[in-house]
């Protein structure tokens, strides 16, 4: 399998129209544990990094990651537009110098925007945050990599269905962070709205792939 | 909603661009971004220190920049971080080569956006320090003060660190004094109604009629408790009891005080309530160094207050003491 530039851009253009079609999702879960503008700089954010990408002829994925991470968190310097931005700029730096991308790849650039955003939040796993959907899809693409899956679109599968997995784990999740802490009586049983747009990430490549 | 605004989604620019064209002596901005903004009046060789956050605190953040305190603030939108690069981009301008010490609010967004610019500008060689003010009691518990977010205090570690910077001392040691600052210092708000953020007309959250919120943070968040309206002296009592048994402040302490507005307070009100501060400290044997009235941090339309209290030593004494001019505060040498 090989993962072309083409398929990468695609990528961000999926993106940008998942994270549209989830805006107003997005915005009620977010009001009722946070500053209720998720949804909107999600795909604002999502948005400019897919500007950035289409404008660029660079090959280097690597450097393209970072244009589309910088865009995204000039664009939207908000919390989780700063962590979504630190994803791609850790995936940016997981992908230098690669023009396209086997199996090893797709799970350098999982594991890359989990640390990305990892490094940049320090939350951990377990924490209700939008590292419960980013860490198991990071751990899925690796296993599947390792399995010797030579399949793009089949290891993206693996990797959204283990985000999803994540995303529902966290209603269970106490969370210690932010608003969400405040208001943490009346969360139980609801997602967290940051591990749903982590998850969205991952949909983007089933679809662009 | 009764405002004086062209188009809310101009309020941030719109304010902004009327600083510069009241002040264009003072402050300038770089990138051609209005939200980079700098002193016009650089010190070649002295520690840069910037601060930055959300806009709708006026005089907070960018009213500190000018003579004797800051030299640069990134400019987010209501309640929103700047951005990493505008960041990095105040931080290029205001480093002489001594380095930057970055002093803002701790808030997770701000953190993380400094933390980047940080690693930008390291590519340029400049060395930068953080100090997160952290002085509101209300928002975390003793021995927790690292989780507490940063409110109206912040002006004395702004003001401490501008005077080690000018004293042209070096960034570790100018650090070090803002953070003994930051560590001296307690804040406790008082919200007696929500605000309106422009953009959206709305109130984000509320504060019934008839009632007030003790410990509310300045962009609406929750404090300790909501009760009916208290009067001015038994506000003071409960927000300075906080306070002191926090700062564990005693007879023979020397303090200074910071009596803030949060925007819709009148200047009267302050000085009802700064009466019964006074009346309470001096009762308990503190005495107090200076005291300052105003509005330092506000949150737009709130109405409320908050009272800062920062324990005093010799040498917190000499950077508190030394002049400072900016286009929103004037402070003569004490």
């Amino acid at each position: 399998m090989q993962i072309s530039r083409e398929d990468v851009i695609r990528f961000f253009e999926k993106t940008s129209d998942e994270m549209n079609a989830n805006k107003d999702y997005l915005i009620e879960l977010d009001a009722n544990s946070g500053d209720g503008d998720l949804g909107l700089t999600m795909s604002k954010g999502f948005a400019a990094a897919k500007e950035k990408v289409l404008a660029s002829d660079e090959k280097d994925l690597g450097k393209l990651f970072f244009a589309a991470g910088s865009a995204l968190a000039s664009a939207v310097p908000s919390t989780m537009g700063t962590l979504m931005g630190s994803g791609l700029l850790g995936a940016a730096k997981a992908l230098k110098g690669r023009e396209s991308l086997d199996a090893e790849g797709f799970a350098a650039f999982a594991q890359g925007y989990y640390d990305g955003a990892q490094k940049r939040g320090k939350a951990n796993p377990g924490e209700r945050t939008l590292l419960d959907s980013l860490k198991p899809a990071a751990d899925a693409a690796k296993a599947a990599a390792e399995a010797g899956c030579d399949d793009a679109k089949e290891i993206a599968r693996k990797a959204y269905e283990a985000a999803c997995a994540g995303v529902e784990a966290t209603k269970d999740m106490a969370p210690v962070y932010g608003k969400a802490f405040v208001h943490r009586e009346k969360l139980h049983g609801v997602p967290d709205q940051g591990a749903i747009a982590g998850s969205l990430v991952y949909k983007a490549w089933t679809e662009a792939l | 909603m009764q405002r004086l605004l062209n188009k809310p989604e101009d309020y941030v620019d719109e304010m902004l661009k009327g600083i510069y064209a009241a002040y264009p002596d003072s402050v300038k901005y770089v990138n051609d971004d209005l939200r980079c903004y700098c002193t016009a009046k650089k010190k070649e060789g002295k520690v840069g220190i910037m601060t930055g956050g959300g806009s709708g605190h006026l005089p907070l953040f960018l009213g500190f920049v000018g003579d004797g305190m800051l030299d640069g603030c990134a400019i987010g939108g209501v309640f929103q971080s700047p951005s990493a690069e505008q960041i990095a981009n105040v931080t290029r301008e205001i480093d002489s080569g001594a380095g930057v010490l970055y002093v803002y609010g701790n808030y997770t967004g701000d953190i993380m956006n400094f933390e980047m610019a940080e690693e930008l500008v390291d590519f340029d060689d400049i060395k930068c320090l953080h100090v997160k003010g952290c002085d509101d009691v209300a928002s975390s518990d003793k021995g927790d003060e690292d989780k507490r977010r940063g409110v109206a205090g912040i002006y004395f570690v702004f003001k401490c660190a501008g005077a080690a910077a000018d004293a042209m001392l070096p960034l570790e040691e100018v650090a070090r004094i803002a953070q003994k600052a930051n560590d001296s210092v307690r804040t406790f708000g008082v919200a007696l109604s929500p605000c309106i953020i422009p953009e959206n007309g709305k109130a984000n959250f509320s504060v019934k009629e008839g009632e007030m919120e003790l410990g509310m943070g300045i962009h609406g968040e929750p404090g300790i408790e909501v009760c009916p309206v208290k009067t001015a002296d038994e506000t003071v009592d409960y927000m300075l009891g906080r306070i002191l048994k926090d700062l564990e402040a005693a007879e023979g302490d020397e303090v200074a005080v910071l009596m803030n507005g949060l925007g819709a307070t009148p200047l009267e009100e302050l000085y009802i309530m700064y009466r019964r501060v006074h009346e309470v400290l001096t009762g308990k044997g503190i005495k107090v160094y200076f005291a300052k009235l105003g509005e330092f941090a506000t949150s737009m339309d709130m109405i409320g207050a908050s009272i800062s209290v920062m324990k005093l030593d010799e040498e917190l004494k000499k950077y508190l003491s030394t002049p400072a001019d900016t286009p929103f505060i004037h402070q003569n040498a004490i």
